[in-house]
């Protein structure tokens, strides 16, 4: 026999039956999702690395947080080198009444070095440009929007009042994906006037270079031993690398979102699968008894789903690239330079994983076909032997668990997720088994119909624990995808106890404190805080010179190469816990140091080592005599190293302060900023709007993704009441006969579903929320409580779902003629 | 019974037995038989007397607990289940009580099943020549569920020759239809069993049509029990 002729015909003739159409479909919407979110990550990463010379703003560059000395820009003209000079920093700008927090670029005339700046300027004309002259600006569209201003028009930075000469349409630099405020490019000249760039200000200094690469790598090799004080080298691949770590965090969300329709998708294949080889038990009798060997048995059931599955994951394939191009067409504005050509490979890997999910799922419940005894075409009961246990059923817990590991971005994640499916199974089945064993006992006492339709789920046990199963590990996705995940980002972003601080002020002078403290008082500033800032360089750990290559964490580097901002205080820090150790009393006879969980971590620091540090002309070595734990979400300002008040007196300093001012006074800040040019102001109200922004972007584009979750959801559903449908045709059409009436029918295939419908939705509550609650802890960090309503409205909506899916896959059934019904048997 | 002719199937002390949830339980208890090629066999007895075990083993379906069997020249207790399933590809042909044909294929598409088994030929003409044979030469595209029960047995039958098996077994052939289909039906299989030479084995509870084989066999407890006729 031709076997793959015969699969092949016996898939044209049986795809008229649902599960052959569930199981394709699932398969569909698992590539589509797989492939849209992979194709579209790896298009816009590469779009992102691709234009990273354009990102920095050069082929090389020096940054830090001072100005470089005249000798690197020398440098660079005697070896044949462009160079432009800048300097980055947040300030708030004002105008007619409003402010708003920018982003500041300073830039020389020779900027940008790489790349394109491309302005609109009063008259209406489109110009490439380089930095703007002294006097004038350039300004982005959601800033001249916030300040209600056109080019043309004039702004307030610094106390200093600049025309802005022209809208930012497009720049080096940063897209505006990564800027937390819009942009705002000034003449450095006029930033350097105005105070702005002073001692202790927030500001990152640039050199950066283009030309010819072998001079590029003479000057580095020039520079590398110059930089001092945290100055660091500004390269390419560095910059890449940020890019990419900052690029991935936003991507996790979409690979989980395509994760679990993947899985879902799993369920439903093997539930299709399932019911696919019931239906198919007699058939394969027959052919057993008509001489088809075992082997070829499984081989022909098995091309039968394969020649079904492959095209799915082809079309899924397809569906996925035309809807990844329809994010890019309407989110592409988003990156900096357009997003290169798909490439199939992530199709490709996509598809595989569909081929394992169907192999993975389907397979177990089709090779057990191969066991049916041919003498069962004569003895219908011979089938209901005993199953025993096959390693085949360990091959789903496998794929899904490779697939979680494989495809989720973290660790933690994977395991919050991968434990809470782990759970929600087994909890499903040992409440489920628990249930019926009470159902048996008290069924009786049931009035007639429902005691009938729970006498059903008592009776099909297997049945009814596959169904409970697989619904409560959709509707756990469903609740993850719908409530937990929306509901961890809106904890993390809000929910802000009143009057949290949402203006900071850096650069503040010692002298100028009482000034500007009375002005902000004056103002209705609240929960004024300020602390002292110093800058300080990490000389060594317990006496020898911390070593980079000596600690797996790659912040380390960070911190032993670049500065360290550290404070003092005797008191005891708001939202900071002391862990370990005690707080400073002011006894000690050496310098004490109090250090934050993540520096001990990082460090590998314990109570009782010593730091060693350089502020200034001074040298300070302070012994660690408490482990703080800081809340970071707070918005206090936090500081990882807090020296004890004694040794810290006399320090090089500024201060930084942190206050609560109602969003509709900031506007008055103005006055204040014209006082003192050399404060930065940042309003952390616009950064939050700017950071939902973004965040409402992306999410608009993991809607899509989300969908395809969804839909993976609902066929599960479908394909979990499937299961039972074919007993309860028979059973339906026996109750007509025997005279039931349409009401009775309709109880008990409502009490069935009802209490299937809670079970499922009860448990798949409590596993969602255990997920949540686990990647609320180890993932975003936030104290995340459950919220009572969408979660008891979800098991609401189980039960209703189930409940009204049920009653309509069996109307069809109670309708027709149970002689009809019978006939078919 | 002449002991020259080629004997198509011989049981020599067929034993079965299976555990219950009574214990173990005696289905068949030391069953000999012979049938000569192009003959015809009927096995009779009471309901639960073991007719269809006997005729599962027969047809190589299970292995007995003890005894021989020898299928067209094959002693099967020597062949392994892809040996056995191979056999009866070739030689077997098979008539159920409740028909068996698979609800998803059409009448034609049922009828090629063991010939697409086999690999063999134009399936479809064949298909057609042997549902013309049965007097369903109008129905071929129509699936089993818009079929009566006579239909039914017919295009089961069309099946279980199309292929030209040497031995056709049927359980019951006629024992869901009624007297008059039951006759049309094993009119059929008797037209075959002369015009083929195809060797006929069926169980039945209608003596009529046990009658009208060559031997008979009657069961009592699995027992094999001399039989009057
Ligand atoms: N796999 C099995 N497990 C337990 N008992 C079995 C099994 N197969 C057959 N039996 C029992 O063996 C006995 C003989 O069964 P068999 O089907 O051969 O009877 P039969 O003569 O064909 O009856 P009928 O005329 O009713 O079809 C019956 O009592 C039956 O219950
Ligand atoms: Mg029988």
């Amino acid at each position: 026999m031709n076997i793959v002729r015969f699969a092949a015909r016996s898939l044209r003739r049986e795809f008229r039956h649902g599960e052959l159409r569930t199981l394709a479909a699932a398969l569909v919407l698992a590539v589509a999702a797989l492939t849209a979110v992979a194709t579209l990550g790896q298009r816009v990463e590469r779009a992102i690395l691709a234009s990273a010379a354009e990102l920095i703003g050069g082929d090389l560059g020096v940054a830090g947080r001072r100005a470089f000395a005249p000798e690197f820009a020398a440098q660079a003209q005697r070896l044949g080198l462009r160079h432009s000079i800048s300097a980055e920093f947040p300030s708030v700008v004002f105008a007619a009444g409003k402010s708003q927090l920018a982003q500041v670029n300073a830039a020389d005339a020779n900027y940008p070095l790489r790349g394109e700046l491309r302005v609109r300027e009063a008259d209406g004309s489109e110009r490439t440009v380089a930095a703007p002259a002294a006097g004038t600006v350039y300004a982005d569209g959601l800033l001249l929007v916030s300040l209600g201003l056109k080019p043309g028009d004039t702004l307030e930075l610094a106390g200093r009042p600049l025309r802005v000469a022209g809208e930012i349409l497009r720049q080096p630099d940063g897209g505006q994906l990564f800027a937390l405020a819009p942009r705002l490019i000034v003449a450095l000249a006029d930033a350097q006037d105005s105070g702005l760039l002073g001692l202790g200000s927030r500001a990152r200094h640039k050199l950066m270079l283009a030309g010819d690469p072998s001079a590029l790598a003479r000057f580095q090799d020039w520079a590398r031993p110059q930089l001092k004080d945290g100055a660091q080298l500004v390269t390419v691949a560095e910059a890449q690398q940020n890019l990419r770590s900052a690029f991935e965090r936003g991507e996790s969300f979409l690979r989980l979102a395509a994760l679990l329709s993947a899985l879902l998708a799993g369920i439903a294949v093997a539930l299709a699968a399932q019911r696919y080889a019931r239906r198919k038990t007699d058939e394969v009798a027959l052919l057993r008894a008509l001489g088809l060997g075992k082997q070829r048995v499984l081989a022909s059931l098995s091309l039968t789903v394969l020649l079904l599955g492959l095209p799915a994951c082809l079309l899924g394939a397809g569906l996925g690239l035309a809807l990844q191009q329809g994010v890019l067409t309407y989110a592409g504005n988003l990156l900096p330079a357009a997003a290169p050509p798909p490439s199939l490979q992530p199709a490709l890997a996509a598809i595989a994983v569909g081929l394992a999910v169907l192999v993975g799922f389907a397979l177990p419940p089709l090779a057990r076909l191969r066991d049916v005894p041919p003498m069962r075409v004569f003895q219908r009961a011979i089938a209901l032997r005993p199953r025993r246990f096959d390693l085949l059923y360990l091959l789903p817990p496998l794929v899904a668990f490779g697939l979680i590991a494989s495809q989720s971005s973290s660790s933690a994640i994977a395991s919050a997720l991968a434990g809470s499916l782990l759970g929600v199974t087994a909890a499903t089945v040992v409440i489920g088994l628990v249930l019926i064993a009470l159902l048996r006992r008290v069924g009786r006492r049931l009035p007639g119909a429902l005691r009938f339709g729970l006498a059903n789920l008592a009776r099909r046990r297997s049945l009814s624990l596959i169904q409970a199963t697989a619904l409560a590990l959709s509707f756990t996705a469903l609740l993850l995808l719908a409530v937990v995940g929306p509901g961890l980002l809106a904890a993390w972003r809000a929910d802000l106890p009143p009057q949290t601080p949402n203006q900071f002020l850096l650069n503040l002078q010692p002298e100028q404190r009482a000034g500007v403290e009375q002005r902000l008082l004056d103002l209705g500033a609240r929960n004024l805080n300020v602390q002292p800032l110093a800058v300080a360089k990490l000389v060594a750990i317990n006496g020898a010179a911390p070593r980079v290559e000596d600690y797996a964490d790659r912040r380390a580097a960070g911190w032993i190469n670049g500065e360290t901002r550290l404070s003092w205080s005797d008191t005891l820090p708001a939202s900071n816990t002391v862990q370990a150790g005690s707080w400073f009393d002011g006894k000690a006879s050496e310098p004490q140091v109090s250090i934050e969980r993540v520096w001990v971590d990082m460090l590998h620091l314990k109570l009782g080592d010593t730091l060693s540090f350089t502020i200034g002309e001074r040298a300070i070595t302070a012994r660690v005599s408490s482990i703080r734990e800081a809340d970071w979400t707070s918005f206090r300002v936090n500081f990882f190293v807090l020296l004890d008040p004694a040794s810290a007196a006399g320090l090089p300093h500024s201060l930084i302060a942190s206050y609560w001012l109602p969003a509709e006074r900031s506007a008055d800040l103005r006055a204040v900023s014209r006082e003192f040019p050399n404060l930065s102001m940042i309003d952390i109200n616009a950064v939050l709007d700017r950071v939902r922004d973004i965040i409402d972007r992306v999410s608009s584009a993991v809607m899509a993704v989300l969908g395809f979750s969804l839909i993976a959801g609902l066929l599960v559903l479908v394909a979990a009441l499937n299961v039972s449908a074919e007993e309860r045709r028979f059973e339906t059409a026996m109750l007509r006969t025997l005279g039931a009436r349409r009401g009775q029918l309709l109880a008990t295939v409502l009490g069935e579903f009802a209490l299937l419908g809670l079970i499922a939705g009860l448990i798949a509550a409590i596993g969602a929320a255990a997920a949540g609650l686990s990647l609320g802890h180890a993932v975003f960090r936030i104290n995340w409580t459950p919220p009572l309503l969408p979660f008891a409205a979800g098991v609401l909506a189980a039960v209703a779902l189930v409940t009204v899916a049920g009653w309509l896959g069996t109307r069809g059934i109670a309708r027709t003629s149970p002689l009809l019904v019978l006939r078919k048997e | 019974m002449s002991p020259s002719a080629e004997v198509a199937l011989s049981a020599r002390d067929v034993s079965k037995a299976v555990s219950g949830p009574d214990g173990r339980l005696q289905i068949l208890d030391g069953v000999s038989l012979v049938v000569p090629a192009g003959e015809s066999l009927a096995i009779v007895g009471a309901s639960g007397s073991g007719k269809t075990t006997l005729l599962g083993l027969l047809a190589g379906l299970d292995n007995p607990d003890s005894g021989e069997i020898v299928l067209a020249g094959q002693a099967l207790n020597r062949l392994d289940e892809e040996a056995r399933a191979a056999l009866r590809r070739r030689r077997v042909g098979f008539v159920f009580q409740s028909f068996h044909l698979l609800p998803a294929l059409t009448a034609e598409e049922n009828v090629m099943l063991p010939l697409e088994l086999e690999d063999g030929g134009d399936a479809q003409t064949a298909a057609r020549e042997a549902l013309a044979a049965v007097g369903l030469a109008q129905r071929l595209h129509h699936y089993p569920s818009q079929l009566s029960g006579g239909e039914q047995q017919r295009v089961a039958i069309a099946r279980a020759f199309v292929h030209g098996p040497g031995l056709l077994f049927a359980d019951e052939p006629t024992g869901n239809l009624d007297a008059r289909t039951g006759h049309t039906v094993s009119d059929l299989l008797f037209e075959l069993n002369q015009a083929r030479g195809t060797t006929l084995i069926l169980v039945t509870h209608d003596m009529n049509l046990a009658r009208r084989c060559r031997h008979v066999v009657r069961l009592d407890g699995g027992r094999r029990v001399e039989d009057a006729a």
